[in-house]
């Protein structure tokens, strides 16, 4: 186990170009279209699949990720936590979505089923795709769908999500591996399935 | 399918589904320009500003004279300013010779504080000194709450800076009383329009404002209305306990916890409520923290084969939330008194992580001793056995043990319970199933046609 989490570490870096997103933020602080576009590009995939691993579902997901390129549009000028972009972003993600969840709960009608989330505004979802994002949405605990989130789609190292997540490094470990054998036996069992 | 093949196919499930909104995002903030005033503009709209007031002042000097000017910048402009937050939060406009223009009250404890005093032309040191001398006598400094925030606002930041240590100082110097120290958080902010929203919508100061938000930044379970209405001295305590530094916050003295139980007392209370002793518990680990209202120590730590965490309430030290997780991960920080656990009674014993090695489980009361020597995770004695486990499962399937192939036992936690997760295979099927480890009853099993 301390093997693989050794090996586990140092394969994934975090989002690489830590350098590039500081000068793109920089960038938005100053008005620059250009930065901007190339921010969203860059990071919204991480800034998505955060934000669905948290909420579960499509719609409110797109609300934070139009909300939070909102707020990094405007607060870029306040952006201090150089070398720490993506840290920064996923916080801002983070609150959003506690803010969402908080709204939810104001939210008089009860909730349609979470787990029953639609893929179909989106052209480029395949049906395996689709297979993974249900079961991730419904066999992982809330936990461990942003861990597997965070380390698998934005390359966070383990370490930096117990951080995020505010865990030991260890729970981290073992959620996530538990989290892709979960995953993996669903597989196994949906092809015999078939 | 292998760890890294699989998260290369969550990355595209999830990449592929992220809808494009950018157009929409540009779209509402071309919409809403005149809102949106990054810093840069900022200034040059200040700068602006500036102009006017220098045009109409050129008018004076027409009449007055270049004097009369500088009279004017120097005596009554706004040149910086500070605010003081204890509780009480005051905030003190100086002009450019450090003179005070006015003070004003920010709540009604700073009402109290600032009461029969007037400032007006005196000097800032003077003022400060009146102010932190009022608010030590009427109670909002004391012993059990020594914080104090000082932050100090001014165009040019060089200055604010100055400003900013040399006012640290001297409050700091103000707070060394004969029975406790203070603590003195500062900063220099140069405002904007997201501190400002903050600050008018929450009723603090740009400072406490700023203050919480890099809190916020730091930790992410944080929100910034949930800390709105902590003292700076929680504040304090918050951010010096998880051991976080802010980036832009200076820090002299530290946090009173005296208000509290303290940190040794916290995991006393919880070592207590688990039945383990201070030398047996793993990277013991406590800190202070901010949850439902209240102030509360987290305590953490490792015994056996299990991972507690403990809530405690920080004043009355009562346990407030307790849980007991098998940690199936050998992956601990520093494990010195791991595998010395010998005393826990033997006969039930079982390697939990035996993983691969097929059907030759470590049972029966000969090999438990040797093997909680060697560091293998002993069971509570309150769990079956990994062979009683075993036979459960084999006697449901209605197979006899020699024939059974690709054995696996593993122990795990489900929905709070902890269970076996055993595989096996046996001619054509597959079996799997999950055994209550503490009743021994079947949760779950699969039986699996296996080609």
């Amino acid at each position: 186990m301390l093997f693989l989490c050794l090996t586990s570490t140092n394969e994934y870096g975090p989002v690489k170009d830590n350098d590039l997103l500081d000068e793109l933020i920089i960038g938005v602080a100053n008005n620059d279209k250009e930065a901007f576009n190339l921010l969203y590009e860059k990071t919204s995939v991480s800034v998505y699949s955060f934000a669905l691993s948290i909420l579960k579902n499509a719609h409110d997901a797109e609300d934070v990720l139009q909300d939070c390129f909102i707020s990094i549009y405007d607060s870029a000028s306040e952006y201090r936590s150089y070398g720490k972009p993506m840290a920064w972003i996923i916080t801002i993600v983070k609150n959003l979505c506690l803010k969402k969840l908080r709204d939810r709960k104001k939210e008089p009608e009860p909730l349609s089923d979470n787990t029953d989330i639609s893929f179909s505004d989106n052209g480029s979802v395949t049906a395996e795709d689709k297979i993974l994002l249900t079961m991730c949405m419904n066999v992982l605990s809330d936990e461990e769908r942003q861990i597997v989130v965070l380390h698998a789609v934005s390359g966070f190292r383990h370490k930096e999500i117990a951080q995020i997540l505010s865990m030991q490094l260890s729970t981290v470990l073992s959620k996530y591996n538990r989290a892709l054998k979960k995953l993996r036996k669903n597989m196994t069992k949906g092809e015999q399935d078939v | 399918m292998n760890n890294k093949e699989l998260e290369n196919k969550i990355k595209q499930a999830f990449s592929h589904s992220v809808p494009n909104v950018l157009d929409a995002v540009i779209e509402n903030r071309s919409n809403s320009k005149g809102k949106v005033i990054v810093m840069t503009q900022e200034k040059k709209k200040r700068t602006w500003i500036g102009y006017v007031s220098g045009i109409a002042a050129a008018l004076v000097v027409l009449v007055v004279g270049i004097m009369g000017f500088n009279i004017y910048n120097n005596e009554y402009k706004v040149d910086s300013t500070v605010s003081l937050d204890v509780n009480p939060s005051i905030q003190i406009k100086v002009n450019q010779n450090e003179r005070v223009l006015e003070v004003n009250p920010l709540n009604g404890d700073a009402e109290k504080v600032v009461e029969g005093m007037d400032f007006k032309g005196s000097d800032l040191d003077v003022a400060v000194n009146a102010l932190i001398g009022s608010m030590l006598r009427n109670g909002y400094i004391t012993e059990l709450s020594n914080s104090i925030l000082v932050t100090v606002n001014n165009d040019d930041m060089e200055k604010g800076i100055a400003l900013q240590e040399k006012l640290a100082q001297e409050i700091n110097a103000l707070l060394q009383t004969d029975t406790f120290s203070g603590a003195v958080l500062s900063q220099t902010v140069v405002e904007n329009t997201e501190l400002k929203n903050l600050s008018d919508t929450y009723g603090i100061t740009i400072g406490k404002a700023q203050l919480i938000q890099q809190i916020v930044n730091q930790n992410p379970l944080y929100t910034f209305e949930k800390l709105v209405p902590l003292s700076i001295n929680e504040l304090n305590l918050l951010s010096s306990s998880s051991n976080t530094t802010l980036e832009n916050v200076d820090s002299i003295g530290s946090a009173s916890d005296k208000n509290y139980i303290g940190v040794q007392k916290a995991q006393e209370a919880a070592l207590s409520h688990a039945g383990i002793s201070a030398d047996d518990a793993v990277a013991l680990h406590a800190e202070m923290d901010y949850e439902d209202g209240i102030m509360i120590y987290e305590v953490e730590f490792y015994y056996d084969v299990y991972e507690y965490d403990y809530e405690i309430d920080a004043k009355s030290g009562a346990v407030l939330k307790s849980e007991k997780d098998f940690d199936d991960d050998a992956v601990r920080p520093e494990n010195g008194n791991n595998g010395t656990s010998t005393d826990i009674p033997s006969n039930n014993n079982t390697s939990a992580d035996n993983g691969n090695s097929g059907n030759s489980t470590n049972t029966g009361s000969g090999t438990s001793s040797g093997s909680t020597g060697s560091g293998n995770s002993s069971v509570n004695a309150s769990y079956i056995s990994a062979e009683k486990a075993k036979q459960t499962a084999l006697s449901h399937a209605g197979v006899s043990e020699s024939d059974i192939r690709e054995y696996d036992i593993e122990m795990d936690r489900e929905d709070g319970i902890v269970v076996y997760e055993i595989n096996f295979k046996s001619g054509n099927f597959e079996f799997d199933y999950e055994i209550n480890a503490e009743t021994g009853s079947i949760i779950k099993y699969e039986k699996e046609f296996d080609d």
